[in-house]
């Protein structure tokens, strides 16, 4: 587990949609560096053949029947939106394709 | 009305015998939050008039003979990551700044079907994330006992407001140890109940697969009382445990005869940087169960130093994915003026969440992103698998384990801001039962210089009922619950 | 060997499909699904990810999962794991899409698809890699007439329908191969009742990687992706200009990128949406908000109680009852309508090796021309077998029957009433063809030289004559017949 550098950081942070100062990089690779050389224990620990626990009280895949119930009332889906017209939100021209997944 | 004595108890005597109101008593807690908040910063927003409204109709219903339970008309805090229809919860955070729910979560819709009156939601660390409430968009929750030091946290806000007596009973939520250690700061009761066992629908989440609902009160009397109403599968939640909630109030006998308590040697030998003070405190708790007739025995929990950085790696990879939603679309703050989509996301996200987010966000997308996702994230949950079986084979040697619930006492504001390691690293006895899912509480046991010490106790998952037991048998052999922070006794 | 459809280059085609599966209510929400609605009419707070919200899987989401993994040959997973694929875009709402990743519900399955190499028609095999489950997202609305210049507009009625994407292995070779298979597939959803493929709704919709290597060559090229192909026809069309325009690259020397691309259908032209590099890291890991998808296999197998008989069953049926080439048999059976026509034609007295060829041929011919499908169609089984039995009886000819199919598509009615109404009885009269006859025979005095000297080919010259001069009904029996007698 390698050290964090500031090119891992700032690929890392536009991955997660922040902008940060270049101070602000610098002190998040710092933490970074000293959270992860932390986690280095967990490298040493054999783990072969450990299955990973998503969840510790095994449960029966919970199922909904297939019902609908009645929508939200449009107006107040889009009560808490920053910016809507009409009962659509609205966003920044998009150009289709751009950060699409 | 002064109400800082009073206990769930005794607020439910005063409204059996007419005593006092719903309507007063409610009253009371918003006029002493009104007073003493201005110091503390318990609450981020109080609910007057709808609180009055709720507390009237409790009045009227006892009235007519037709109470709904214990808990009707009592009033209560949440914290600000519970949602409620038609009432804001902001997480304390700039992102969800006037964020109105259009419902409600299940643990606080039981609260209320049982009349509980929700009076206000309470401070805490930005989306659960902090061991301080520091990291709140609002100012810092501070320690009733001492106001210069921090509450503990994440649901600093609600421990404090139970321990300055604001209301008797407030909901918290515990990821890594969010309950019980500021329950320990505090000097209340803090119960985080079987991850599964409360459910989640409601909860703005911080890290999925840890995350837990659970109560402060001053007695393990009342966290079981409260737990009963908030307890029990919900179809809304998948990861809701379809188990009958037992009576807990039943367990409660204050016998502990035949009971083995559990001392992991790793939180106490080898535990570097635990206070002594505490350390004694804890011991003389357990000799009080021993003198009980409780039986003690050493245990191990062998993989208990890799908790905290199993921890760190797993609730910060599905935090950096659970906040991916506040985007500024749909809800909660928007940079003004983006220039494009991406400087859309980019500001509004960067504006509106706090240092610590922020950290624990690149942290998170770090651990999944491509190449590290193997020896970061599916090695902790490889790891969490060791520590689940730590506890399994424990509890086929003991019915609860005890422990510190922090290695200190309340520290003061400021005092690990500047350096996050050393702030993780103060959840070190705490973050265990959240990776195995198991029961823990935390209930006072001592002071040292004046600020309070937290007991914790482990159960197997499930056994809270063995959990809320023990803890009673303790209290009715200490009164360590019983002291008052001098200035709001 | 073929050369298939570029003289240079061999077409490696793989396609993923996402059919919008048949609920009442979405795949981890109870809002409705419903189409046509105005924005966010059909949502509730799991949809549009308000804070607090969990997901809860749709049961018949799941079942509809298993029928299409049984119906297409795969391994129904007893477990199955719901992961996050993490991605900003305005119409995602969590920030993250719920799709099946490392462990999907099915893997490892095929269709025989009909295909047509070297004039022939045959079965080819389409594997199938994967089937899983996974929410759409909502819809992003770029129309500026509806959004002003600066604005695009999103609704989230359709964030969290149930879709099943259904992965191909890359086992096609043309575009044609590509649309061949998407026709088998879309009407097997359709078969089945998982979906009802409408494809103008993007229910059933198509995303295409493409690639080109020389004849010969082992190795995979470099391929595209051909994004959101929603008709047949823009399928077949954006595959073809997508190999054009990798088949110029590659012969001015250049090399092809990795990319995602957009068809164009006014230009005819594919174009670059973004080159993939590296910048695509969707962090997938298991959803905890979810657990994992266990079901027993005594519950894989009810759900296999409860499907149709399948379309390859059925075909292996009617080779067997029927005596239909294997061509014949899973063309037939690719729609269960389609089948169930042949059988109805069947029931009502044609045998199986006349319906199925009346079928393929004519009634397949008219309803193309018409781009109708069957079940829109007016011609009823029992028309269809009465005017086979007109032909095997010699009541009317085989090219005037043809001529009613047409008709009896768009309109219907009854063929013996037609054939009555038209004057298309055939004629058997044999004083009046004997008169047909001498009258070709002595327009024609070289051909029936050439006959007589053992040229058997002029005999169906001189049968045409007949035929022209009868316009069409004379029943060509009796012709045959009169002509051999006569030249003899
Ligand atoms: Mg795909
Ligand atoms: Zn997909």
């Amino acid at each position: 587990m390698a050290e964090i550098g500031g090119d891992e950081v700032e690929r890392v942070i536009a991955l997660a949609r922040l902008a940060l100062s270049e101070e602000e990089v610098a002190g998040m690779a710092r933490d970074l560096g000293a959270i992860l050389r932390h986690a280095e224990s967990l490298a040493a620990l054999d783990t072969e053949g450990v299955p990973p626990t998503a969840h510790v009280i095994p449960l029966a895949t919970p199922l909904r029947e297939d019902s609908a119930v009645s929508p939200l009332d449009p107006e107040i889906a889009v009560a808490n939106a920053p910016r809507a017209a009409g009962t659509a939100f609205v966003v920044p021209r998009v150009i289709e394709g751009e950060e699409e997944g | 009305m002064a109400a800082a004595s009073e206990t769930l108890e005794e607020f439910r005597a005063s409204l059996d015998s007419g005593e006092s109101s719903s309507r007063a008593l409610v009253e009371a807690a918003l006029s002493r939050a009104e007073g003493i908040d201005e110091r503390l910063s318990c609450f981020v927003r109080m609910r007057a008039e709808g609180a009055l409204s709720d507390a009237e109709e409790a009045d009227r219903r006892r009235a007519e003979g037709e109470a709904r339970g214990d808990l009707d008309g009592i009033p209560v805090a949440i914290k600000d990551n519970m949602v409620m229809e038609g009432e804001e919860s902001s997480c304390a955070s700039r992102i969800l700044e006037g964020f109105v729910s259009p419902y409600t979560g299940t643990a606080v819709e039981r609260l209320r079907d049982a009349g509980a009156v929700v009076v206000g939601h309470t401070n805490m660390d930005e989306f659960a994330m902090g061991s301080s409430t520091e990291h709140s968009c609002f100012a810092p929750t501070r320690n009733p006992w001492k106001p210069d030091c921090t509450p503990g946290g994440s649901s600093g806000g609600s421990a404090a407001a139970v321990a300055a007596g604001l209301v008797p009973v407030a909901l918290g939520s515990d990821t890594g140890g969010s309950i019980r250690q500021p329950a320990a700061f505090c000097g209340v009761v803090g119960l985080k109940p079987t991850y599964g066992r409360v459910s989640r629908w409601g909860l703005i989440a911080y890290a999925s697969s840890l995350d837990q609902i659970g109560v402060f009160t001053r007695s393990a009397a009342e966290a079981a009382e409260v737990l009963e109403v908030i307890a029990g599968h919900d179809p809304l939640d998948s990861t809701s445990v379809p188990e009958p909630v037992p009576r807990f109030r039943e367990a409660l006998d204050g016998d502990v005869s035949g009971l083995v308590v559990g001392l992991p040697a790793e939180y106490f030998e080898r535990s570097e940087g635990c206070d002594p003070e505490v350390l004694a405190a804890v011991r003389e708790a357990v000799a009080t169960l021993e003198r009980a007739g409780a039986t003690v025995r050493e245990v191990s929990l062998p993989h208990t130093r890799y908790a905290v950085a199993t921890y760190y790696l797993i609730a910060t990879a599905e935090a950096s994915s659970n906040l991916a939603r506040f985007d500024g679309v749909r809800y909660g703050r928007r940079a003004s003026e983006p220039k494009d989509l991406g400087d859309m996301y980019r500001r509004s996200r960067s504006e509106g969440f706090g240092a610590e987010v922020k950290r624990r966000i690149v942290l998170g997308t770090y651990v999944l992103s491509a190449g590290y996702y193997d020896a970061y994230y599916r090695k902790a949950q490889q790891v969490r698998t060791l520590l689940r079986r730590d506890f399994d084979a424990a509890f086929e040697r003991c019915d609860v384990i005890a422990t510190p619930t922090a290695p200190e006492v309340a520290f003061g504001l400021g005092e690990k801001t500047d350096d996050p390691l050393r702030m993780y690293l103060s959840d070190i006895f705490t973050v265990s039962a959240n990776l195995a899912g198991v029961p823990a509480l935390s209930l006072p046991c001592g002071f040292s210089r004046g600020l309070p010490v937290g007991l914790q106790l482990m159960g197997a998952p499930l056994a809270e009922a063995m959990v809320l037991r023990v803890a009673d048998a303790y209290q009715r052999h200490s009164d360590h619950h019983r002291q008052r922070p001098p200035e709001f006794a | 060997m073929s050369i298939g459809v570029h003289p240079d280059y061999e077409v490696v085609i793989g396609l993923e499909v996402h059919t919008q599966m048949r609920t009442a209510s979405k795949l981890f929400s109870p809002a409705p699904v419903s189409w046509g609605e105005p924005p966010n009419h059909c949502v509730h707070p799991v949809c549009l990810a308000l804070p607090g919200v969990l997901p809860v899987l749709n049961v018949l989401a799941v079942e509809l999962a298993i029928r299409a993994g049984l119906a297409t040959h795969c391994t129904v997973h007893e477990q199955s794991v719901f992961a996050r694929k993490n991605y900003f875009y305005p119409d995602l709402p969590k920030g993250y899409q719920i799709s099946q990743y490392e462990e999907p519900i099915c893997t490892g399955g095929w269709l025989n698809v009909p295909v047509e190499r070297d004039g022939e028609r045959e079965l080819k095999r389409i594997r199938i890699t994967r089937i899983h489950m996974e929410e759409d997202a909502g819809k992003s609305i770029h129309d500026a007439a509806v959004t002003g210049r600066d604005a695009t507009h999103v609704d989230f009625n359709r964030a969290g329908v149930p879709l099943l994407e259904i992965v191909s292995e890359p086992d096609m070779r043309s575009p044609e191969e590509a649309v061949a298979y998407l026709r088998v597939l879309r009407s097997v959803v359709r078969y089945i009742d998982v979906s009802d493929g409408d494809m103008e709704k993007g229910n059933f919709r198509c995303d295409a990687n493409v690639s080109l290597r020389r004849h010969g060559a082992e190795e995979f090229g470099t391929r595209t992706e051909l994004k959101n192909l929603n008709s047949f026809r823009f399928i077949e069309e954006a595959i073809r200009a997508e190999i054009e325009r990798q088949a110029e690259l590659l012969d001015d020397g250049g090399r092809v990128e990795q990319a995602t691309m957009a068809y164009d259908p006014g230009r005819r032209r594919t174009r670059v949406l973004r080159f993939k590099e590296n910048a695509d890291d969707y962090r997938y890991f298991p959803d905890p908000d979810l657990v994992p998808l266990v079901l027993d296999a005594s519950h894989i197998e009810r759900v296999r109680a409860t499907l149709p008989e399948l379309a390859d069953a059925r075909a292996t049926r009617f080779q067997r009852d029927f005596g239909l080439s294997d061509y014949e048999a899973a063309v037939l059976t690719a729609s269960r309508t389609f089948a169930d026509f042949f059988e109805a034609v069947v029931e009502a007295g044609a045998g199986g090796t006349a319906a199925a060829s009346w079928i393929l041929r004519d009634v397949q011919r008219a309803l193309k021309d018409r781009d109708l499908e069957i079940e829109a169609s007016a011609l009823r089984p029992e028309a269809l077998a009465g005017l086979i039995a007109m032909v095997e009886g010699g009541r009317t000819t085989a090219r005037s029957a043809r001529g009613l199919i047409a008709e009896l598509v768009e309109r219907g009615g009854d063929p013996e009433a037609l054939v009555a109404e038209r004057g298309l009885e055939a004629v058997s009269d044999t004083g009046t063809l004997e008169r047909v006859v001498d009258e070709v025979i002595a327009a024609h005095p070289d051909d029936v030289e050439r006959l007589r000297g053992g040229e058997q080919k002029v005999l169906n010259f001189l049968m045409g004559q007949v035929m022209k001069q009868t316009e069409g009904k004379a029943d060509p029996g009796v012709v045959r017949k009169i002509l051999a007698e006569r030249v003899g």
